[in-house]
């Protein structure tokens, strides 16, 4: 568990530069150094008068697992979310013509395939995928190496799927 | 699943930012972009993309009005019936920003090129309420999320 400085909050008052033991406060980067930061040691993050330094956990337990129904209400939620983002997304490539579209329209509807995204994004996370670390998650990305779906314009992200499951089962 | 897991990975991304692991984010990101692409239509599941055809404002409208009887009610009574906090907020700000996508159809599809005159178009990127303004607000309504988050639309 190290610590982590929130640069919106961070009053530049740098006692964490004295109580720090590592110097892993001390970098040019704004953030801590989390190579030489000490696992739990927290000094820094009660000595801050702006509550900028907080503790990012190494390893998170397990979420309790959900209610079957609950999770696929979410899941159903989910889908329908991403089937509208989807038709709404080819429309904006409609409305960018000049032919068949108008630059309101056009704004309209980035902003609901944006706002879309996000409703699908937080069922997603409620149905059982809010921790990357998650059993859901590292089983999900097993199911996807098994199956791997189809899509065009794109090569299916084998590399990419393997190597995120070893960096989450380091964790 | 079919077309959700665009959303999972790039809900997965945003985690992994804010847990300061870049790395695993970026594998995130790129396997969320791989399933922004279609599904084919000879793949299995490529049927359903049938009604995922560009959609008109005024069709959604009448989609979101379909959402908040099926969907968002029966999340909302399955988290209840189980207890389920997180689950009955999310159905809870879903329906309202549900709301929200809804009548912002609804009247640009009435008013066209008039709806933005002189103002903006802000999303909050906690639980994706839509306002239209000069300014954006300085509370999400929804989520209670300060003005910098959210986004201009441009």
């Amino acid at each position: 568990m190290h610590a982590a400085r929130n640069l919106r909050l961070c009053s530049k008052d740098c006692v964490c530069l004295f109580v720090c033991p590592t110097k892993a406060t001390d970098t040019e980067n704004g953030q801590v150094d989390f190579a030489k930061c000490l696992d739990g040691c927290r000094l820094c993050v009660d000595a801050c008068p702006s509550h900028a330094l907080y503790l990012v956990p190494g390893d998170y337990s397990e979420p309790a697992a959900k209610d079957g129904r609950v999770a696929e209400t979410l899941l159903a939620l989910l889908e329908e979310k991403a089937r509208e983002e989807r038709a709404i997304h080819h429309a904006v490539a409609d409305a960018s013509s000049p032919v068949l579209g108008s630059p309101t329209s056009a704004l309209i509807l980035k902003a609901l395939e944006k706002s879309l995204r996000i409703v699908a994004e937080d069922a997603a996370r409620e149905a059982a995928y809010m921790l990357p670390q998650s059993k859901a998650t590292l089983n999900l990305i097993d199911q996807l190496l098994e199956e791997r779906p189809a899509r065009s314009g794109g090569e299916f992200p084998e590399r990419e799927l393997r190597e995120l499951k070893e960096l989450l089962s380091r964790a | 699943m079919e077309l959700g897991y665009s959303a999972v990975f790039s809900n997965l991304a945003k985690a992994c930012e804010k847990q300061l692991r870049p790395r695993e984010a970026e594998l995130c990101w790129k396997i969320s972009g791989y399933f922004d692409g279609e599904v084919p239509a000879q793949a299995p599941g490529g049927g359903a993309l049938q009604d995922a055809r560009p959609m008109d404002l005024v069709d959604f409208g009448a989609r979101c009005a379909s959402d908040e009887s099926n969907h968002f009610a029966a999340t909302k009574e399955a988290a209840e019936g189980a207890d389920d906090r997180g689950a009955l907020r999310m159905a809870v700000w879903g329906s309202k920003v549900n709301a929200i996508q809804k009548s912002v159809a609804e009247r640009s599809a009435k008013l066209g090129e008039t709806l933005l005159q002189d103002k903006s178009i802000f999303v909050c990127e906690a639980c994706g309420f839509i306002f239209i303004g000069q300014e954006a607000p300085e509370v999400c309504p929804v989520c209670k999320a300060p003005s910098f988050r959210f986004s201009k639309i441009s």
